[in-house]
Parts: structure tokens; C-alpha cells; sequence
């Protein structure tokens, strides 16, 4: 039973980590109609900002944290501006094409500038919050601190950005050109200016998972890769455009994950993961929550 | 000119060789690269243009993104690689039963699918193909070693002799494409072609017209996955030595790229592009810096989807 | 009409530049007092972690030699080509050096499935390909070409089976967790053939992916066995973080590594974690003599970071590479009889990792060696099993 409960915290904690990541995929592609390759690259670049705020330059976990949010915010809308705004009216494909242009320029280019040597957080810079050690549960299950704060700040940042999308001016403006880009640009809302803030919130939140990935395990130039493939297919999973299917769909994949993982078989872990999702996709065309479209390649 | 060029390209090569053998022997070393490296190059070049055309069908044709090409890629290889490695078989029959294998699993994915659309389809299609990877990887028992190794796939044999020098695996992929070139051609221009161009351009109106989705998706399914199998089946052999590791995730990534960046539906596209793609990270060796190359070929990606954004070849231009 | 023409001239143009462009960085301005020794390896790519450490273990011998006169008096040039740790490429990477005449051999390459890549094209071409990275069994059979500094995965496999039992005890409740690629699963499966023998009781296997960072699925299941020892068949940044993840876990059980492991990263990566853990490996620089000492202080000066065994069994292949040269001759053929010469403990090559010499197949046998993390540190395990075969 205890093993059953523990498990399922594994399973809770990487799907907050895939659903802040399938977040930043989906916001994007609800918009621009663009599978985001390159977003995976943004969460690992989190990883290192973070890193390197308190390894080069010594500042305290509390202040890095936002610092690679803004920063990772920042290349997002460089990444927008420079790669995907010439392409707007392209092809579909095209885009996709760049976005995985730029996903081999970034990791590359990571491992240039920091090599491929795998860093562990130091632990004396680990906020003393977080280092503490197992707390019990009943039955015997034992959490730790920082899977505890990561599933909370999970599910805070997605009820606070479920707030934006539904409360604020930019959030409608973002819902609208989900709806129809030509007709919100009609309506006189500016959709690069909301394209542009939809690239910064999804790399930002990218970034907090990059840097609880790099608390919690590691941080390298391949990173990226792993988690966010499978943050993609939550997206999917969740209905892609979708921004609640993305946290469900990530919830899901990462509670398979580990429950595949731990009762069926180690040697096919993601694999059990999108057997799920194929299931479901077969059964819901659209995802779980996604609206049925007709989009084509 | 281009075909004699192409036909003759052994002979350059060879000829080539020959004179900087010549020169060598007097002291003078010619900066040129040997034959045998040319025509691997050329070679694996040519593979993927076979596995671009496959691909093509798909998302060129019937205009479904597909990100699992390599499922198809892999069972070729592994049907072939085991059906000679382990029992022996001669490669000519290996080869066309890898097609058909490749062709049922083809039909096997698209069943399910057949409604799916967009993105939806194409996930699912990654899934699958991740789903034969991570079998070839852990199953031991079917494979017969660890990682989907499997070792020493013997050479084909013709007329009694083995076919493994390189002019000889440029002649046998050479008339590989130029089957699937015939292939694909005849039915891109035939009433299957016509009606999957009717499914790219609006399914609802081709359903109406008459037009069975069902059977056509599924015929354009089975010849994609068929090549793709066919190209997995050379690779076996060419390889000698295979593992999981040659059917990444990424592998499906760099075949649409190689469409794409050609034109999508284009079969010149499909060629050029798999040309291009396949000897730039070849090509970018030249770089002092080597840890750059990718970064580079990351960078080449992006400008000519920037100033080319319809394919080098875009589908206008071809009709 | 016109257009053919002009599509032909663009042809020739492009295959003129091509050949040109190839060429250059092939050769450049040829040399006659040279010597030139490819190393390949993954210098790029997803494991690149390994070939950065592998350019660094070839590049400082390649000083050290130049430093002290050069072979017969020629400079030593390595040529670094990057297979980027996938079999296609290394093909292409195999088929580049074994078609310029002037690269004497090898060194590499790094993952098994790239030196099986490279087998059959260095074999028809005959040119010695040394690995000081892979493993799997079939690397070298059946090639005269084929040679490795380190062992098997089955020799090693059997040996920490053996090692447990004799030193550790016999009633061990044993759980493998492996990397799902070519190495863990090599060194698994030749770990369990010998401990069924043995009688020891594995209670569990799992795997783990090698691009994964996320280990704590796999673990609490582990934990829920209450095993007495992991055997950790993978490579070091991994276990690093396996032996992090499993101690905030709060499994308790004994670490056990393989060579794999051996590497100051381990203990970088796991911290406190590390403590106590178990690494076999074929040498270790405390016991290799003045030597071994000598070149991880001069590795460590020149990059900062401590040497891992396999820029120490790469320092060594590219010194046998270059004992070769001079004993044997300048050419591929004497650098691969000299080679397969060395077929006995006598004959053997005396590295810093330890005494190398070559079996029929061309795989090596050495001793093995079993170290222990002491404070932060590797050190030689008090109960060594040399002479064991």
C-alpha cells in the first residue's frame, strides 16, 4: 500500500513537470498551429540559467528562480521573433521544420557552451526548505520535501495561469486568436504582440520545470529531449490547444509512467505511457478535452 | 548527361583512386577523399531518397503528418537482418517478404487511425514507432542479443558472388530507387493518386465524391510502410552489423525534414532534399570546430525553411 | 535544351566543390613527418560526455609522446572523427579513415554498436581498429582487425557475480538495475548466467533509460524488495543519480558498480550518496604505480577535472597504437601483426591501466580490481580476487 502511494507521488510529480512543460507546448500551438520543437530545448536552457545563478554566480535559489523564468521568457520571444514570425503564413510544415532547426541549434550550442558533463544542483545551494528530509504519510509511504513543493507549485502556477487565460485582458485576447487568428486581428487585437506573450508565459513556466528537473535530478544538453517528448504527447493526450487537457494529459502520462514503471515493466516505462495515450486517442479523436478539428499536415 | 553521370559514377570514382594512387607513389599526395567514402556517402544519400519517397506518400499525398516512419524502417531491417543473420535466408527472398511484413504493419497502424486527423494522427504514429523500438531493444529472445544487435548479416549473393563492395551496393540501391521512383510515379499519376490528392486537399469533399477513404488511406499506408521496409532491408545488409540504436525517434525527424525541406508531395523534392540532408552532415566535417556540426546543419534547417518556406521545390512548380 | 545545360554545369560545379571541400578537410598539406592515428569517437551527440574524455585521455599522450621526441622521430598527428555515438555515421566515419592512406589506425571507437559499425569496413580495408570503450562480446569476433583494452561485458559480469559471493557473502538478495542500452544489458546478462551458478538470489531486475534523469519509479518498487545490494549495470552519471535517488529513497542496500561507474563524476554527481559503493574496474590509479599517478596529475592540470577509465584506457590504446609504430613498422599491416603478437602476460603492454594483452579474438584480458568510495574517494576495496579466472 505503501509502495502503491509512493508510487503515485512519483507518477504526481513528473506529470507537474510535463504538464508545465506541455503547457508551453500547447499555448503555442493553440495559436500558431506549431509543434514547438524547440520548447524541450527552453526547459533545459532553465535548467542551466539556474545552475549557473548559483554555481558562477552565487545568488540564492529564491532569486534564480525567477531569473531563469525571465531569461528562458526572454529567448522564447527571441526564438518567436527571429524563427517562426518570417514563417507565419508558411506552411505548416515548414515551421515544424525550424522549430527542429532551432531545437538542434540549442542543444548544441548548450553543449558547446557548458559541455556534456552532467551537474547536480550543489547541495549547499539547495534552499534548506527543500533539502529536509522524508516526511511519513500513513501507511508508511514516505514523500520528500521537494516533491511535495513541486507538485504544489505544479498545480499553483497552473490554477494562476488558468486565471490569466480566463480573467485577464491578455488572456482573452490569447483565447480569441486560439479561436481565429485573422478574425482577432480583425476584432484589432495585436497577434504578435499576443503571440509574443504566449512564447514568454509557456518558456517561462518551462523554465520552473527545467529548474525543479535540475533540483531534483540532473542537468545536461540531452535533457530536453526525453521530457519533452513525452510533455508533447501529453499535450496531445489533453487535446493539444487545450490548455486544462494539458495539465490532465501530463498528470496522466507521468502517473502511467511511474505505475507502468513500477508494476509492469521497467524495460518498456514510456512505452506503457503511449500505449495509454494511443488508447485514448483511438477512442477520443481529439484528445481528452480538445475540440475536433480538421487540421492537416 | 545527369544519368550517364550517375550510372558512371563507380567508374569516376575508380578512376579517380586509380590516379591518386598513381601520384602517390611519386611523392605527391592529392587532397581528395577515396572512392569507397565517396560512394558510401552516395550511397546512404541514395537510402534516403528511398525512404523519402516512402515517407512522401503520407504526409505529401494524402497530406497526414507522419512521425513514426522509422517503425517501418525498423521492421524491414530487423525482418530481413534476422531472417539472414539467424536462418540463413537468402537475401532475395528477405527482401520482398521484409515489404510485405513492413506493408502489414503499415495496414496493422493504419486501421486504427483512419479517423484521426492533424496532430492526433501524428502522435500516434510516434507511439507506434517507439512502441517497435523499445520491443527490438528489450526482447532478447526474438533478436538474439542485447540492444537489437544483431551481428553479421551476411552479404547477398548474385550468381554466386557476394554483393558487398561499394560499386556493387550503389547499383543495387540504385535500381531499389529506381523501382520505388517508377512506383511511386505511376501512382501518384494514376486514379489512387488522384484520389489522395483529393484527401489532402478536403477529406469531408472526397468523401463525398465518392471517393473510400478507408481504402485509399489504407493503400497509401501499406506502399509508404512498404518502402520504408524495403529501405530497411538494404540498410541490414549494408550494415552488416545493426542495433536499436539506427531507429531512433530521430531518424522519422530527419526524413520529413529531408520532404519538407524538398517540397512536401514533390518527388524531385523528396529526392533533393534526401540528397542534400544526407551528405550535409558529411559536408559539414569541414568545420576545424567539429563539436559545431549540428549546430550548423541546425542552422542550414532554418534558413532555407526561411527563405524557401514552400520546399526548394514547392508543388507549383512541379505541375 | 538550355536549361539541361545549365543544371549540368550547376552538377559539376557542385561535385567539383564537394570533392575539393572533402579533400581538404581530409588532408590538408600532407606532411612526410607524420604520423597519423584517427581517433573516433562520440564527440557530439548524446554521449558526448564520454568522447570529451576520450579526446582528452588521446590528446595528452599524443603531447606526452611529441614532447619526448615523437615516434621515430616523427611527429604524432591525431585525427579526431566524430561518429556522433550512432552506427550510421560512425559507417561513414569508418569508411573516411580506412580510405585515407595516410591514417595508420584507430583508436576507437566508443559504443559497441559504432565499433560493429566500423568492423566489416576496417576489415576489408585492413586497418587496425583498437577500442578502448566497447564492450559488447561480439565487438571482436571474427575480425583479425579488431582489438580492445578492456573487457568483455561477460568477463566483467562474471566477475562482480563471483566478487559478491566470495567477499561479500552468500546469502545476498541481489537486484540489477540496468541501463537499457548495449552496455547494461551486456554486463546484465552476463551477470546473471554466472550468479544462477553461483547460487546467488537476484530478487529483481529492473531498467532504466539512458536519457532519462527520473529514477524513482524503478527505486520504490527496489525498495519495496528490500534488496541487500544493487548491482548497478550502467554507466557513471546515472548511477550517480540512481545512488542519490535510492539514498533519499532510503534504501539502504549495498552499491555495486561496474566499470562503468569508475569515474570521479560518480562521485561529483552522487555526493554523501557515493559513500561505500562498490566499483570493479581494470585498474586503479593507486595500485597502477608511479605512472598511473603521474598522468592523472598531469590530466588534471591540463583540464581541470580528474581522468575517467576511459580517457585512461584511451591514453593507453593510443600508446600502444604508437609502441606498435615503432616496433612493428609504419604501416597497417605491421601495426596489427605487432598487436596480435601480444598474446600473453609476458608480451603484454604495461599502461597505466594495467598489464594489456590480446586473446585469438583480439578481445584483452586483464585483471580486474574492485575499489570502494572512502570519504569522497575511490580507494582499493580491502579484499581484492585477482588471478581469478
Amino acid at each position: 500500500m505503501s509502495q502503491f502511494l509512493e508510487q503515485i507521488i512519483n507518477g504526481l510529480v513528473l506529470g507537474g513537470i510535463y504538464a508545465l512543460i506541455a503547457v508551453g507546448y500547447t499555448m503555442v500551438y493553440g495559436i500558431i498551429q506549431l509543434i514547438n520543437f524547440a520548447h524541450g530545448e527552453i526547459f533545459m536552457f532553465g535548467a542551466y540559467f539556474a545552475f549557473l545563478c548559483v554555481t558562477t554566480f552565487g545568488l540564492s535559489f529564491w532569486f534564480a528562480l525567477p531569473l531563469s523564468m525571465s531569461l528562458c521568457a526572454l529567448m522564447g520571444m527571441l526564438i518567436d521573433f527571429v524563427a517562426y514570425r518570417p514563417l507565419r503564413n508558411a506552411p505548416r510544415l515548414s515551421a515544424l521544420i525550424t522549430a527542429i532547426g532551432m531545437s538542434l541549434v540549442l542543444q548544441n550550442l548548450a553543449r558547446l557552451i557548458w559541455g556534456a558533463r552532467w551537474r547536480k544542483f550543489p547541495a549547499e545551494a539547495t534552499p534548506a526548505l527543500l533539502t529536509g528530509n522524508a516526511i511519513s504519510l500513513p501507511g508508511g509511504a514516505q514523500v520528500s520535501f521537494l516533491d511535495i513543493f513541486i507538485i504544489l507549485l505544479a498545480v499553483g502556477l497552473m490554477i494562476g495561469l488558468n486565471r490569466l487565460i480566463y480573467l485577464t485582458k491578455i488572456g482573452k485576447a490569447m483565447r480569441a486568436c486560439a479561436q481565429n487568428r485573422v478574425a482577432a486581428n480583425l476584432m484589432g487585437i495585436d497577434t504578435n504582440r499576443v503571440i509574443t506573450v504566449t512564447f514568454a508565459i509557456g518558456s517561462a513556466l518551462g523554465a520552473v520545470a527545467g529548474v525543479m528537473v535540475g533540483l531534483r535530478e540532473v542537468t545536461e544538453p540531452a535533457m530536453g529531449y526525453y521530457k519533452g517528448v513525452a510533455a508533447f504527447a501529453a499535450a496531445v493526450l489533453g487535446g493539444i490547444g487545450n490548455i486544462t487537457g494539458a495539465m490532465f494529459g501530463g498528470v496522466i502520462l507521468g502517473v502511467a509512467e511511474a505505475l507502468g514503471a513500477g508494476y509492469i515493466s521497467s524495460e518498456y516505462r514510456l512505452a506503457i505511457a503511449y500505449i495509454i495515450m494511443i488508447l485514448v486517442i483511438i477512442f477520443r479523436p481529439s484528445g481528452l478535452l480538445g475540440k475536433s478539428t480538421t487540421t492537416r499536415a | 548527361m545527369i544519368l550517364i553521370g550517375v550510372v558512371c559514377l563507380p567508374l569516376l570514382t575508380y578512376g579517380a583512386d586509380r590516379f591518386v594512387d598513381l601520384l602517390y607513389e611519386r611523392d605527391i599526395v592529392l587532397p581528395i577523399p577515396s572512392g569507397d567514402y565517396i560512394l558510401r556517402i552516395v550511397v546512404q544519400a541514395c537510402l534516403y531518397m528511398l525512404l523519402a519517397l516512402g515517407l512522401n506518400i503520407v504526409p505529401g499525398f494524402t497530406g497526414l503528418l507522419d512521425l513514426g516512419y522509422v517503425g517501418f524502417y525498423l521492421v524491414g531491417g530487423y525482418t530481413a537482418g534476422l531472417l539472414m543473420a539467424r536462418l540463413g535466408w537468402s537475401y532475395w527472398i528477405a527482401l520482398p517478404l521484409a515489404a510485405i511484413h513492413g506493408a502489414i504493419w503499415g495496414l496493422l497502424r493504419g486501421a486504427p487511425t483512419l479517423r484521426l486527423t492533424g496532430d492526433y494522427f501524428a502522435i500516434v504514429t510516434f507511439g507506434f514507432s517507439e512502441l517497435l523500438f523499445r520491443v527490438v531493444k528489450n526482447e532478447e529472445w526474438l533478436i538474439g542479443g542485447p540492444n537489437g544487435f544483431v551481428n553479421d548479416i551476411p552479404p547477398p549473393t548474385l550468381f554466386g558472388y557476394e554483393i558487398y563492395k561499394y560499386w556493387q551496393q550503389y547499383y543495387h540501391i540504385l535500381i531499389l530507387l529506381a523501382l520505388t521512383i517508377l512506383v511511386v510515379y505511376r501512382l501518384q499519376n494514376s486514379r489512387v493518386g488522384r484520389a489522395w490528392a483529393a484527401i489532402r486537399e478536403d477529406e469531408r469533399a472526397a468523401e463525398s465524391m465518392g471517393i473510400n477513404l478507408r481504402e485509399y488511406k489504407s493503400i497509401a499506408f501499406a506502399v509508404s510502410a512498404a518502402i520504408g521496409a524495403v529501405g530497411g532491408a538494404f540498410f541490414a545488409q549494408f550494415q552488416v552489423n545493426i542495433s536499436a540504436g539506427a531507429f531512433e525517434f530521430w531518424e522519422s525527424i530527419f526524413i520529413l525534414c529531408m520532404i519538407v525541406l524538398g517540397g512536401v508531395g514533390n518527388i524531385k523534392g523528396a529526392i533533393i532534399g534526401a540528397g542534400i540532408l544526407a551528405s550535409l552532415g558529411e559536408l559539414l566535417r569541414i568545420i576545424p570546430f567539429g563539436g559545431a556540426r549540428y549546430l550548423i546543419f541546425g542552422i542550414i534547417l532554418i534558413l532555407i525553411m526561411r527563405f524557401r518556406p514552400a520546399g526548394l521545390l514547392s508543388m507549383r512548380q512541379q505541375n | 535544351m538550355k536549361n539541361r545545360a545549365r543544371s549540368t554545369v550547376l552538377l559539376v560545379i557542385c561535385v567539383v566543390t564537394f570533392v575539393m571541400i572533402m579533400g581538404f578537410s581530409l588532408a590538408g598539406c600532407e606532411n612526410r613527418n607524420e604520423i597519423k592515428i584517427a581517433v573516433a569517437g562520440p564527440f557530439t551527440g548524446s554521449v558526448a560526455a564520454f568522447g570529451e574524455m576520450i579526446k582528452r585521455g588521446a590528446e595528452l599522450k599524443a603531447k606526452e609522446i611529441n614532447a619526448a621526441g615523437g615516434v621515430n622521430g616523427k611527429t604524432l598527428t591525431l585525427l579526431f572523427e566524430d561518429d556522433t555515438g550512432k552506427e550510421k555515421e560512425a559507417g561513414l566515419v569508418a569508411q573516411r579513415i580506412a580510405g585515407n592512406r595516410q591514417i595508420l589506425a584507430v583508436v576507437g571507437h566508443f559504443n559497441s554498436a559504432c565499433s560493429l559499425a566500423g568492423k566489416p569496413i576496417y576489415q576489408r580495408a585492413g586497418i587496425v581498429e583498437l577500442s578502448p570503450g566497447s564492450t559488447n562480446i561480439k565487438v571482436c569476433e571474427g575480425s583479425d582487425w579488431t582489438f580492445r583494452n578492456l573487457y568483455r561485458d561477460d568477463f566483467q559480469g562474471a566477475f562482480v557475480a563471483k566478487y559478491i559471493k566470495n567477499v561479500l557473502g552468500e546469502n545476498q538478495k541481489v537486484v540489477i538495475f540496468f541501463d537499457n542500452d548495449d552496455y547494461g544489458r551486456g554486463l546484465k546478462d552476463g551477470f546473471t548466467e554466472v550468479a544462477e551458478q553461483l547460487g546467488l538470489e537476484i530478487i529483481a531486475t529492473e531498467a532504466y533509460d539512458r536519457d532519462n534523469t527520473d529514477f524513482k519509479a524503478q527505486l520504490t518498487s527496489i525498495k519495496a524488495k528490500h534488496p541487500h545490494l544493487i548491482f548497478i549495470s550502467g554507466l557513471y552519471s546515472q548511477a550517480g543519480l540512481i545512488a542519490s535517488q535510492a539514498r533519499e529513497a532510503g534504501i539502504t542496500a549495498q552499491l555495486f558498480g561496474a566499470d562503468g561507474v569508475d569515474s570521479p563524476d560518480f562521485l561529483e554527481i552522487a555526493g554523501d550518496a557515493a559513500e561505500g559503493t562498490y566499483v570493479s574496474t581494470p585498474f586503479v590509479f593507486e595500485l597502477g604505480g608511479p605512472e598511473a599517478q603521474r598522468m592523472a596529475m598531469a590530466f588534471e592540470e591540463a583540464y581541470g577535472i580528474a581522468p575517467d577509465t576511459w580517457a585512461a584506457l584511451t591514453y593507453d590504446a593510443v600508446g600502444m597504437i604508437v609502441e606498435a609504430i615503432e616496433k612493428g613498422g609504419e604501416n597497417r599491416k605491421a601495426i596489427r601483426d605487432h598487436l596480435a603478437s601480444i598474446n600473453s602476460p609476458e608480451k603484454g603492454y604495461t599502461g597505466i591501466t594495467g598489464l594489456t594483452y590480446f586473446d585469438e579474438n583480439g578481445d584483452c584480458a586483464k585483471p580486474a580490481y574492485v575499489k570502494i568510495v572512502e570519504n569522497g574517494r575511490f580507494v582499493p576495496a580491502a579484499e581484492q580476487m585477482l588471478g581469478m579466472e
